[in-house]
Order: structure tokens, then sequence, then C-alpha cells
């Protein structure tokens, strides 16, 4: 069979993209901040939006808006109102605006369903190399910034009362979670960019006793997905970024059942 | 009195039109406990976080340079999703080594090698415990510190928070709303309802008029010696017969 080289730039960029998004979405779980990744997808489409509006591009608006809102959203957060309430709310009005925004725009109206739920068979050489330049960036400042982030995630308010909790490294966290929702955009699209940061994570969770286990595997399970996604995709025909998230939605499921057969046999041993 | 660790003054904290906090002062110094007491909902936590700056306040809070806090929340839930032993908690706060002998000091050491998540509430208090004295702290600073603790292990563990003032010659500001075993333990209580009722030592703060009218006649609590010269009606309140 010959693999055109479309193919390869999918399944290597997909691939990269969702081992970044391993380790920073072990943090996203441990913090409980789904729904802020969530709301800064949907910001991000809205900056795409405006980025081929203005005529700079789609990917520097995504990533300047998806970084403002990332910010503006963990600073809701500190507030008493319900902060996930709150993000819920600037998310959606992001999305709606976007989507507004984009279908108004003759030129891209078509590219729609791109953008909720990408299209990464259309990657270019070059979003490839700025897809891995990307990738090693981030899971470079992620090891820099670990241990103040994990103290953050264990300790909570501790770490915050005693000072342990650098506020440089939460503001990298948000960066560099923006970051790659933007250049997900590309790959599985605003609606489905989360699902790569959550679902590797929790996929490793039952496979895992320390947290850099955790975040390694979630890397692993990441880019596994890709390869395993888009060969559904080529035999189904159906659309490829789903089926990246089918596929880490099947290895999530696999892990989740293969721990529970092993607790319950433990118990037994036990009794 | 040496320079005080940490020093208030004027806290106030007012959201929509209920005072939380309404000019509070406090001070707190190497080597004392400081106990504030207060019914539900008077503002301890409140004041607390205030203190530890987790949250924005008026007035001031001066920390002496290079403070060191340990902090024991009221309420800490690991995430059962963060894989985490307990001798790796404390590794991120403190040294292996600290973190061990402070496992053993507050009697828990075959703990060490648990996963964070499947503690129980007693256990976990325990946990945070060593984690906040593993890295020698000038000032611990503790939350209802021992809820989920069994009774006896409870005053076994007030003991060790007024050994440890001892041995790490720190300052300790404790909240509790359990009279009984705070009272003896302390040099100096805050009657707090908003605002500071009364302070000073614990038998003095039981006599004051404004703990007696929040707490009721607390004779029970035996810090001084004293007969017994009333009944109690149905409400709680006393009734004196002569």
């Amino acid at each position: 069979m010959i693999i055109d080289d479309f193919l390869w730039r999918a399944g290597l960029g997909a691939s990269v993209l969702a081992a970044a998004c391993g380790p920073i979405g072990c943090f996203i779980l441990w913090r409980r901040m789904a729904y802020v990744g969530e709301s800064v997808a949907h910001m991000g489409l809205l900056g795409a939006a405006l980025g081929l509006l203005m005529g700079v591009n789609a990917l520097l608006g995504t990533a300047a808006l998806a970084v403002i809102a990332a910010l503006v959203m963990a600073r809701a957060a500190d507030r008493t109102i319900p902060a996930g309430t709150f993000v819920g709310i600037v998310g959606h009005i992001g999305l709606a605006l976007g989507f507004v925004v984009l279908s108004l725009m003759e030129t891209v109206r078509t590219d729609l369903l791109g953008y909720l739920f990408g299209d990464v068979l259309a990657l270019t050489d070059r979003d490839l190399i700025a897809i891995a330049a990307v990738g090693i960036v981030v899971l470079g400042v992620t090891a820099v910034i670990w241990k103040p982030l994990l103290r953050a995630a264990a300790g909570g308010p501790i770490a915050a009362a005693e000072g342990g909790s650098s506020p440089l490294a939460q503001t990298g966290f948000l960066i560099l979670t923006a970051v790659l929702v933007a250049f997900g955009l590309k790959v599985v699209g605003a609606l489905l960019i989360v699902a790569l940061l959550i679902i590797p994570p929790a996929a490793a969770r039952p496979l895992a006793k320390t947290p850099e286990a955790m975040a390694i595997r979630a890397a692993i399970l990441g880019a596994a997905a890709a390869p395993l996604g888009l060969a559904a995709s080529l035999g189904s025909d159906a659309p490829a970024g789903p089926c990246i998230v089918l596929a880490a939605g099947a290895l999530f499921a696999l892990t989740s059942i293969a721990a529970a057969i092993s607790s319950s046999a433990l118990a037994k041993k036990a009794r | 009195m040496t320079e005080p660790l940490i020093t208030a003054r004027g806290l106030s904290l007012v959201a929509g039109r209920l005072t939380i906090l309404n000019d509070i002062s406090l001070a707190i110094h190497r080597g004392e406990i400081v106990t504030v007491i207060g019914p539900n909902g008077s503002g301890k936590t409140t004041l607390l976080k205030a203190l530890l700056g987790l949250i924005r306040i008026k007035g001031e809070i001066v920390r002496r340079p290079g403070l060191r806090i340990g902090y024991v929340p009221q309420q800490y839930a690991p995430d059962p999703s963060l894989p985490m032993t307990v001798h790796r908690f404390l590794d991120l706060f403190a040294g292996h080594a600290a973190g061990c002998a402070a496992l053993e000091r507050v009697g828990i050491a075959d703990a060490h090698d648990r996963q964070l998540a499947t503690l129980s509430g007693g256990e976990l208090a325990r946990v945070l415990l060593a984690r906040a004295i593993a890295a020698k702290p000038d000032l611990l600073v503790l939350d209802e510190p021992l809820s989920g603790v069994d009774i006896s292990g409870e005053a076994a563990l007030y003991h060790l928070i007024a050994d440890l003032r001892d041995e790490l010659s720190c300052g300790i500001l404790l909240v509790s709303h359990d009279l009984h075993v705070v009272m003896g333990k302390t040099d100096r209580v805050v009657c707090l309802n908003h605002h500071i009722c009364c302070q000073g030592a614990p038998h003095a703060v039981a006599q004051d008029p404004a703990f007696l009218e929040l707490f009721g006649d607390r004779s029970d609590l035996k810090l001084y010696p004293h007969h017994h010269d009333h009944a109690h009606s149905p409400s709680g309140a006393a009734i004196h017969d002569h």
C-alpha cells in the first residue's frame, strides 16, 4: 500500500501535538480545569475568525485570543462567583461570535467544519515543522516548570499560602495550554481539542503510580491515538479529527476496563 | 516582647451588605499559641485566609521578612486523578529526611507509601500536619486541623501541637470550634464574631461577658478551680439560685 505524503504529515503532526498535550492535560485533570480548556478553545475559534477578518493569519489570531482568554479565565477562577459558569458563558459567547464572523466571510464559509472539527489531512510541511517546534517547546517548558506546577496541583491553597506555587509557572501553564489549543484547532478543531488534553491523561491514570509516570504515559497514549484514529478514518472514510478523538476514547475505555478487572481480581484475592 | 511574626491592623471585609470582618487587629509572636474561636460563620476561616494572603482584604498585614509559614487548611481533598504517595507529597515541600521525621512525629510513619487519595480523614489530617511541620516553619497556621481525627487521637495531637511550639519555637495560630481541647493548651484565646469580642488568657476569656454571650457558661471546660453554683435551663443558659 502506498502511503501518501499527506497521511505521513497528518499522522506525525497529530502524534506530536497529542504527545505535547499529555503532560499539560494531566494538570488540567488534576486541577479540574477541563471547562477552562474548553472555553479557551471556543475563544480560539473567535480568534481564528478575527485573524482571517483582519487579514493576518488564523493561527496568529487563535493563539492571541486563546492566550488572553486563558489568562482572564484563570483569574475568574479566583473570584467568589461560580467560576465555571462565568468561564462557560464567556467561552460560548466566543464560540457563537466566532461562528457568526466566519459565516459572514464568503471565502471561508466552506471551511467552517474544518475549524470546528479540524482538517488534519490538510497539514502542510510548514504546518508540520511549526507543530514539531511547538511540541518540543511545550514539552521542554513543562519539564522546567514541573515542580511548582505539581506543588500547586497537589497542595492547592497550601502552596499558595506558603508561597510554594510560583505565579510565573501558573502563567506559563496557561500560555502553554492556549498554544496547544491554537495549534490543535487545525488538527482536531475547536470542539474537540480539549479531548486531546483530557482523554489521554485520563487513560493514563490507571497505569500510573506517580505524577511523572502519568504524564509520560499520557504523552505516549496521545501519540498512539493519532495513527490509530487516522487508520480508522482511512478505513471508514470518516473525518480524521473525530476519529483520532475516538481512538483516544477507545484507549481510555481499554485502560479503565483493565483497571476495573485487576482491582476486582485483587479484591477477590484479598478475600 | 520580640518583634511579632505577623501583625494585622484594621482588617475589614464587607461582602454585599454583610460585614464578615470588622476592624480586626492581631499580632502573633514566636513561641505563643493563639487560638481563634467563634461560632460558625463568624469569619474565622476568612481571617486566616486574609492573614495568609489568600484573599484580598482592607487593612494592613505585615509579615516578618523571610517568614516561613506552615499551613494546614480546613478542607483539603487531594484529587483522585493525581497519583501521589504520602512521601512524595511531603518531598514536594521539604527534604525527604525531614518528611520522614515529621511523619514519625505525628505517629503515621506507616503511611509513607500510601496513595494520598486512599487516606481516611484522620490519616489525612495527620499527613497535612506532618507536611506543615516538615519544613520547620516560623508560623504554623492550623484551620480546624483535626477534623476527622478520633477523640483520643485528638487529645494526643493537641499535646503534640503544644510540644511542636517548643521544638520548633514557632508561633501557632489555631482556629477551632472545639473549646474543650483547645483552651487548655492555648496562651491566648481570640473570641471572634465578625469583630474581636474579647481576647486574653483562656481562664480570663472564659469569664468574659462577651464569651459567655457567644458560648454560654462553659465551666465544664475546667479551666480554673471553681464551684458549680448554678443550674442550666433547657436552652443551656445559666440559672443562678442565689
